[in-house]
């Protein structure tokens, strides 16, 4: 039998009065993936991270969270998850440590190596009251008790949207190795190349629903590759008719199109005979893809 | 002092003070219901005093009974301030309901300033603002500004509706400014804890303390023996300069100089403490703290207990104090005017309850402190309440916390606490009686009166859980519910109100012992329904989306 997935969602519907936040969504993180959760504010991936922590109630749909029902069942699958909201909001008498102190025990426990450890990592002083850290460092608050417990699942919601490079990839760090504990993450961003760099699953969110979703490379496959190429003479004219080609531009011996992956090898066959002097390609990044989603029906 | 020094040599006085008309506006904007419902309240209140007058001292009555009755009445001096002349309706207001819409148009002042300048620089959003064209005292000029104007709305409307239904003009006119001078200096208590604490709850805390020791001040000099060394003190205390400029006796317009001056130094200091302090913070800056949290913090009670642990100090303090100094006014009663039982009659008219002095006596006081400690019921609970505002309730949800043990978290608190505090205010008001008679039955008896009034306040509670847990939004309503009962307990029964109106309060069907004898029913009663409220919002709670 296969391992239940950590977070299973089925035709997910939400509504708040006549605003209509999830409009069928659905989403599967398998164990062990760290899955990013594109869209850009307001596309529905708070609510349903809220609907995952039982603080919403779904209107209709399926939601499973490592098994459970995330409404009915909260406390105690809340013991096997930590969650990192993305504006996060610190008791301002309180110390950052006692804050971490705090939910760390309220989760059912929290690993005081690991706490002093990730301190070090983040460069956080837990001695100063809540009120007075920055937002990047009432952040890192939040990220130490989640990731000093002992969990299966993270839920992050826009995690690092006030830290520093430096600490971002700390945090990028902390959650690779998290992976190889065989630990699941769901990462909500609306930073690309966070999730282009971390995330081996992506889906993309959109009013609502969920347009696109899996492996990296597979969504790659949807889309282009960028090819730029200095040949010894001008270009003719005729490459553009090359099957799976698009967009060809000519500026004196330099040629840029993008290209197919099915078009790929006919293309750099031509090139090659044409006498190819430097040659650049780049697989298309996630941007591409997630731009795609978003201007084709805005246009 | 750099900050200073540059302001005060590169920019003149209309720079400091830019954008002051658009913050004013923005601070009225903001808190228009507020003042509106309080200018209403006290505007009515004080017209309805002057209406009732003649149903409450009869037409035959005589002046020097009248006086004798209720200007030698320790408790009613205590609660309500010094009678001057109570045989017009204009000194009789000022008496009856003066002194105590000055002090509520104080708070209501302090209150206010503390909302329009602290609590909008703790949520951030002041920092938008000043990084516009705004002055650096523009600000909190404008908090008082509008502060100022509400109490001059108060006395003005007040004066007006005074002029016409209390002649003299000039007479009514003392009352209302006195009322909105006494409200001034309250706005210059807010201005000054406002840069005091970093944050608005700190600020209104010590600003309430300040206001309770001024009222602690006035009613314990007002309630002692007439040749006791403390009378005089009367004119240390803010709070009565309204009454001691003796509107329609005697008009000292000279002594409406006191709280205005004070007010202006206040402000004054309030400027000067701006201007030394850094934009955030309080005048002492935010310590550190320990970096582990303690054993005891590992839970949404142990959360509740060290949140709620200033409040509860600061409640017990004042309480402890409150009750002490009270109780020990009750020596003189033994003595004074107990053969003159046909004023029992008039007592009861004013509110003054039983024909026992000292019962009644306890009984007032009882009647006065459990609303007041309802407030730190609503005040509790409304906690549970700001931390799902914040976001604080989502973190902690998060974890392995059920949303039932975080909103006992803070329900719990809510009805034990102002429980105890009632309970030892009434030992504290009988510890006096004990010490004299040596019999410590007193402190059990006027305790176990105070015991009898909590289900009123497990009501009130009770009320703003169920608002709580199904439409938080109406949060407010329980406040409204705590400020109707006060509003009852004041002056209804002079108003002349219908039994079943001034009986529509958790409050009113429970037996005020001990100048009334006990009945189970309503304690049960009332209890019960505290019960089912509690339960009903908890329900509400556990179905609800949350934040």
């Amino acid at each position: 039998m296969a391992p239940t997935p950590p977070i299973d969602i089925h035709g997910l519907r939400k509504t708040f009065g006549s605003t209509v936040a999830l409009d069928g969504l659905d989403l599967v993180v398998e164990p062990g993936q760290i899955h990013g959760f594109l869209g850009p504010n307001g596309s529905g991936k708070s609510t349903t991270i809220r609907i995952l922590l039982g603080l919403l109630r779904a209107d209709s749909g399926t939601v499973h969270l490592l098994g459970g029902d995330p409404w009915a069942d909260a406390p105690a699958l809340h013991r096997r998850l930590a969650y990192v909201p993305g504006d996060v909001s610190l008791w301002p008498g309180l110390t950052g440590g006692e804050a971490i102190d705090l939910l760390g025990r309220a989760r059912g426990g929290i690993d005081k190596a690991r706490r002093d450890a990730l301190l070090e990592r983040f460069d956080l002083d837990p001695t100063k009251k809540g009120r007075t850290y920055s937002k990047g460092n009432r952040q890192k608050v939040a990220l130490v008790a989640a990731l000093a417990s002992d969990v299966e699942l993270l839920l992050l919601d826009e995690p690092t949207s006030g830290l520093d490079p430096l600490m971002e990839r700390q945090f990028s760090e902390v959650v690779r190795e998290g992976r190889h504990e065989g630990l699941s993450v769901l990462l909500s961003s609306h930073i690309l190349s966070e999730v282009e760099a971390l995330c081996d699953h992506v889906s993309i969110i959109k009013a609502g629903r969920v347009v696109e979703s899996g492996t990296l490379a597979q969504l790659r496959h949807l889309t282009r590759t960028q090819v730029t190429a200095d040949l010894a003479s001008t270009p003719p004219a005729e490459l553009a008719s090359l099957p799976g080609v698009h967009d060809l531009h000519v500026d004196g011996t330099r040629l840029t199109c993008q290209v197919e992956d099915s078009g790929l090898a006919g293309l750099l066959a031509r090139l090659s005979s044409l006498g190819v002097q430097a040659l650049t390609s780049s697989p298309p990044t996630l941007e591409e893809l997630f731009l795609r989603h978003y201007d084709e029906s805005d246009r | 002092m750099t900050a200073a020094v540059a302001s005060r040599t590169s920019a003149g006085s209309s720079s400091r003070y830019a954008a002051l008309g658009l913050l004013a506006r923005l601070a009225l904007r903001r808190s228009r219901i507020y003042y509106g419902v309080w200018v209403l309240a006290l505007v009515a209140t004080l017209a309805a005093t002057v209406a009732a007058y003649e149903r409450v001292v009869p037409p035959g009555a005589s002046a020097e009974l009248t006086m004798k009755a209720l200007g030698g009445n320790p408790t009613m001096r205590a609660m309500l301030g010094p009678p001057f002349d109570l045989m017009t309706p204009g000194g009789f207001t000022m008496w009856r309901v003066g002194t105590f819409a000055a002090a509520a148009l104080a708070w209501m002042a302090a209150f206010g300033v503390i909302r329009a300048t602290r609590a909008e620089e703790e949520d951030g959003r002041l920092e938008l603002l000043r990084a516009g064209a705004v002055g650096r005292r523009a600000p909190l000029a404008a908090g008082v500004l509008v502060a100022v104007g509400a109490c001059l709305a108060v006395g003005l409307l007040s004066a007006a509706s005074l002029a016409r239904t209390a002649p003299p003009a000039g007479s009514a006119l003392l009352l209302g400014l006195g009322i909105a001078a006494v409200g001034v200096v309250g706005a210059g208590v807010g201005a000054v804890t406002a840069q005091v604490s970093e944050s608005a709850r700190g600020a209104r805390g010590l600003a309430s303390a300040g206001l309770g020791a001024a009222y602690l001040v006035r009613a314990m000099a007002d309630g002692s023996a007439e040749s006791s060394a403390l009378r005089p003190l009367a004119w240390a205390s803010p709070l009565e300069w309204a009454a001691l400029a003796r509107p329609y006796a005697g008009d000292r317009w000279i002594v409406l100089l006191l709280p205005l001056l004070l007010a202006v130094g206040l402000v004054a200091l309030a400027f000067r403490l701006e201007a030394v302090r850094d934009h955030g913070a309080g005048l002492r800056q935010s310590g550190r703290g320990p970096a582990v949290g303690s054993a005891r913090l590992a839970s949404a009670a142990g959360l509740a207990a060290r949140l709620h642990r200033g409040s509860i100090l600061g409640w017990t303090a004042g309480i402890v104090v409150f009750a002490l100094a009270m109780g020990s006014l009750s020596d003189a009663f033994g003595t004074m005017m107990k053969d003159l039982p046909e004023l029992a009659e008039m007592f009861r008219r004013m509110g003054g309850g039983a024909a026992d002095l000292r019962e009644a006596f306890y009984t007032a006081m009882l009647g006065l402190v459990v609303i007041v400690l309802a407030m730190l019921g609503v005040q509790t609970l409304g906690r549970l309440h700001r931390e799902e505002e914040r976001g604080h309730a989502e973190l902690l949800l998060s974890t392995a916390t059920t949303r039932q043990a975080f909103a006992l978290s803070h329900l719990v608190p809510a009805l034990v606490v102002p429980t105890v505090l009632l309970v030892v205010c009434g030992g504290l008001l009988g510890l006096n009686e004990a010490i004299g008679s040596g019999s410590s039955a007193p402190v059990w008896q006027v305790a176990g009166a105070a015991l009898v009034l909590a289900p009123g306040i497990w009501v009130v509670v009770g009320v703003a859980m169920l608002l709580h847990g199904w439409v938080p939004r109406l949060l407010g309503v329980a406040w409204g519910l705590v400020g109707w009962s006060l509003f009852v307990a004041w002056i209804g029964e002079i108003l002349g109100w219908p039994e079943w109106l001034i009986s529509l309060t958790p409050f009113a069907a429970l037996p005020a012992l001990p100048a009334e004898p006990l009945t189970w029913t309503p304690v049960i009663v009332t209890t019960v329904l505290a019960a089912l409220l509690c339960v009903g919002g908890l329900v509400g709670y556990r179905r609800r989306d949350l934040g």
